[in-house]
């Protein structure tokens, strides 16, 4: 799987005549005027193996370029940037705290969404057939089905422009740039929070619909089961009812969907972060279009390709772990 | 049977279909939201004469004109022209004037006299409570009979009439040199509120504020004149004026107001529910197309065509779409058919599992094996009594994953990689999120309707979807 989306990735980059173009293009917009570095750069990127005193370039054959990727991809060294120029990709990621943002902003809305989806959704199949139930279904199916960038846009125009309560992105206020703004660390949570909040309540309000409408139907078909109407008759309290027996039996489904909704998360996160210039990797993957930056975008896919097939796995392995009755050869 | 008897036969069946199509609620409501849009879709060219990205309507961020109904007409003007043209002379000069259009806009002005001074002049009736936020004018002035040293000097002057007295507002010559002998190149000049030479000479420069704000500042009459100082020789001048006018636009506009340019958004939305239509559409037959093909070979061919085909299409499945649509467009180029291929070319994958389902469970149904019997061929089978069977869920399909593609084209457009020679709801969105989303400058006239268009239309087609599923799924049929 992760070999599949490896040889996606290079003949996508590699094959097609984007990547020989984009450093061609580079040099005549005039991004890179430095010849050693454009040399530094096709050398990289495997165009070239080396160059002749003439300064002609000495090409590589495909296989030679494929292993060298390949080996790239699997120790995790992406190669450099092309804006800015010669900029590890890797270092880029870390230091500078894109993965950390992402991860944040994605931790953020995953268990946000996941709690208030279930918790509703337990409360809407209690209440079958009641306003709470059709209520809430039909609210998640219209934020289900609202694209996340109208949402953004939305958010934007009513919270940061007309109520001011939010502003409109970046991950911190953004004089803090300027040595000595930076506040102590606990001055800090709250400026932050301030402007966590706006995509992390997009991205909440597009996942919990999902989440809600699936709790409903799987608790719908658990709560039918007889050992409800045992519970019941034992006198239990409604709230150890429906959360002790129906939701730990309808859980199955609900833990795989989370799982496996991480996928659209990632993909709802690339539009997101570019709305509210959340500087992470998708973020990043926005950027790196303006510039042509394919290094940049080759490696952003493969690591949002590898966290979507981490993401499977995990389910697979958590669905083992809930229901003892699956076993794996 | 006869063609003749089976023509009637066909019509009857689809009015049938129609009739259960439309007794259906939910697909009637996507049915009519589609019909709806494809009107507009369709009708664009009609329902507003502008070019959706290159006629400048009105001034910039103007909100809708029906906004003035909710709030009273305190503070807002709207797009007015003047009209009218008189001419006037002085000192010594008599004209003839010939229209060389009917509207009066262009003219040649026979002048008896030298020295003279000739005023060409347009009245309005100002009856708005605002002001106008720019104003736009224009006019062509050609006297063939002037050189250097008997030039035509021009100047524009702005009055209002108020209880009887004439006040002069700003006095502006936009002729530099004087007009000379000039054709062929004979000298435009653009009157433009926001020209920085207009505001220095109408003494505006340090106050900040615009000269259409302070020119037409309460309603009333005003007047327009262009005034020609003619030169000593010759004794008869020919002058001839083209195109003279001058718009004021309002600060409200049509029915979805006016982006960042100054374009109509209507327009725009209805240019740009065009495009995602054909997005729609085109991408979605793609995938149908190739979900088809690589459902049936799977289904039916089994074995090691299988096992390929289904590997193939689960990695493809697992691969986040979005990221891989964007670093193909990005590769690729963005052009409005690259991204309806890529659309396409990415959108089978769940569609041909759920035929390849469909054909295990026909192949091994009877009415196969008799055709098999009877000597048919793979491809005779798979066109005619397969493909017959599949055909239902092909339809719903199709419905089903419209809306995955427009949002697709949506999300790209949104991320910049769009095409940029056409409109369409996300490069709007892109755009409007582009002129003012860190600014403060997000306008909801411009952000609402195409984000609102996007969602109904995806709706319309999960609506016409799962109506057209009820019908074709006898299971989920409810019973009469």
């Amino acid at each position: 799987m992760v070999l599949f989306v490896i040889v996606i990735n290079f003949l996508i980059f590699e094959l097609l005549p984007g990547t020989s173009g984009a450093i061609a293009n580079l040099v005549s917009t005039g991004k890179i005027t430095n010849h050693a570095t454009v040399n530094a750069l096709l050398i990289k990127d495997g165009f070239c193996s080396g160059f002749t005193a003439q300064g002609q370039c000495i090409p590589t054959n495909v296989w030679d370029q494929f292993t060298s990727y390949f080996r790239n991809m699997l120790t995790f060294q992406f190669g450099v940037s092309y804006q800015p120029p010669n900029q590890s990709i890797f270092d880029e990621m870390i230091s500078s705290g894109r993965l950390l943002n992402t991860l944040m902003l994605l931790g953020a809305s995953t268990a946000l969404s996941l709690v208030i989806g279930i918790f509703l959704g337990v409360y809407a199949a209690a209440k079958r057939g009641s306003l709470f139930d059709s209520g809430w279904v039909t609210a998640s199916l219209v934020t289900f089905s609202l694209p996340t960038f109208f949402m953004g846009l939305l958010f934007i125009l009513i919270f940061t422009q007309t109520l001011h309560w939010f502003p409109s992105g970046g991950v911190v206020p953004s004089n803090w740039t300027i040595p000595g703004q930076t506040p102590s660390l606990i001055g800090q949570i709250i400026p932050r929070l301030q402007h966590l909040f706006l995509p992390v309540f997009t991205l909440t309000l597009f996942f919990y619909g999902g989440h809600l409408l699936l709790t409903r139907a799987t608790m719908l078909e658990s709560l039918s089961e007889d050992y409800i109407v045992t519970a019941r008759a034992k006198g239990l309290s409604e709230r150890a009812v429906l959360f002790k027996h129906a939701l730990k039996n309808a859980s199955l489904p609900i833990v795989t969907n989370a799982a496996l909704s991480f996928g659209f998360i990632l993909s709802g996160a690339i539009i997101t972060e570019t709305i509210f210039n959340w500087n992470g990797l998708g973020f990043w993957l926005f950027q790196s279009i303006n510039f042509k930056d394919y290094p940049v975008m080759q490696a952003m896919f493969y690591i949002i390709a590898l966290c979507v097939i981490a993401a499977n796995f995990i389910a697979d392995v958590i669905y083992g772990v809930l229901d003892p009755r699956i076993k794996y050869q | 049977m006869s063609k003749n008897s089976r023509v009637p036969l066909r019509l009857l069946r689809f009015k049938r279909f129609m009739f259960t199509l439309l007794g259906n609620r939910m697909a009637l409501t996507g049915f009519i939201l589609l019909i709806l849009f494809s009107g507009l879709a369709l009708s664009a060219p009609f329902l507003t004469p502008y070019h959706p990205q290159g006629t400048v309507v009105s001034a910039t961020f103007d909100p809708p004109t029906w906004l003035t109904y909710f709030t009273g007409s305190a503070g807002w003007s709207r797009n007015i022209a003047f009209s009218g043209v008189a001419v006037n002379e002085s000192s010594g000069t008599s004209v003839t004037v010939t229209a060389l259009r009917s509207d009066g806009a262009d003219f040649t002005a026979t002048t008896g006299g030298r020295n003279g001074t000739v005023t060409i002049y347009e009245t309005l009736n100002y009856p708005y409570d605002g002001t106008p936020k720019r104003f736009v004018g224009n006019v062509l002035v050609t006297a063939p009979f002037a050189n250097t040293t008997n030039s035509v000097e021009g100047r524009v002057e702005f009055y209002r009439y108020s209880a009887g007295i004439v006040t002069k507002n700003c006095t502006y010559a936009p002729f530099p040199s004087g007009i000379h002998n000039s054709l062929p190149t004979a000298p435009t000049t653009g009157i433009d509120s926001q020209d920085q030479n207009l505001v220095t000479e109408c003494q505006f420069a340090n106050t900040g504020l615009n000269p259409a704000q302070i020119i037409f500042d309460s309603p009333g009459q005003y007047v327009f004149a262009l005034v020609l100082s003619l030169p000593a020789t010759p004794t008869t001048q020919s002058i001839s004026i083209e195109n003279f006018h001058l718009v004021l636009y309002g600060n409200t506009w049509g029915l979805l107001g006016t982006d960042s340019n100054g374009f109509d958004v209507f327009t725009q939305l209805a240019y740009g529910a065009r495009l995602s239509l054909l997005v729609g559409l085109i991408a979605t037959g793609i995938g149908i197309g190739v979900g088809l093909l690589v459902g049936l070979l799977a289904g039916y061919l089994g074995k090691l065509v299988d096992e390929v085909l289904m590997r193939f299409t689960d990695m493809l499945l697992v691969i986040p779409s979005l990221p891989l649509l964007i670093v193909l467009v990005a590769v690729l180029g963005s052009s409005i058919w690259n991204i309806i291929l890529v659309l396409g070319f990415l959108g089978w994958m769940g569609f041909a599992r759920i035929i390849r389902a469909q054909v295990l469970s026909l192949r091994e149904r009877p009415f196969i094996e008799a055709a098999k019997a009877s000597g048919a061929g793979t491809g005779h089978i798979l066109t005619r009594h397969i493909f017959a069977n599949i055909v239902s869920l092909t339809y719903v399909n199709l419905a089903l994953s419209v809306p995955s593609a427009i949002v697709g084209e949506a999300a790209l457009s949104f991320l910049g990689l769009g095409d940029p020679t056409v409109v369409t709801w996300g490069r709007m969105l892109q755009l409007a999120y582009g002129a003012g989303a860190t600014t403060g400058n997000l306008t909801w006239w411009w952000v609402i309707p195409p984000g609102f268009a996007i969602a109904l239309i995806s709706l319309a087609f999960i609506l016409l979807g799962y109506g057209l599923d009820t019908i074709f799924n006898p299971r989920l049929r409810r019973r009469m």
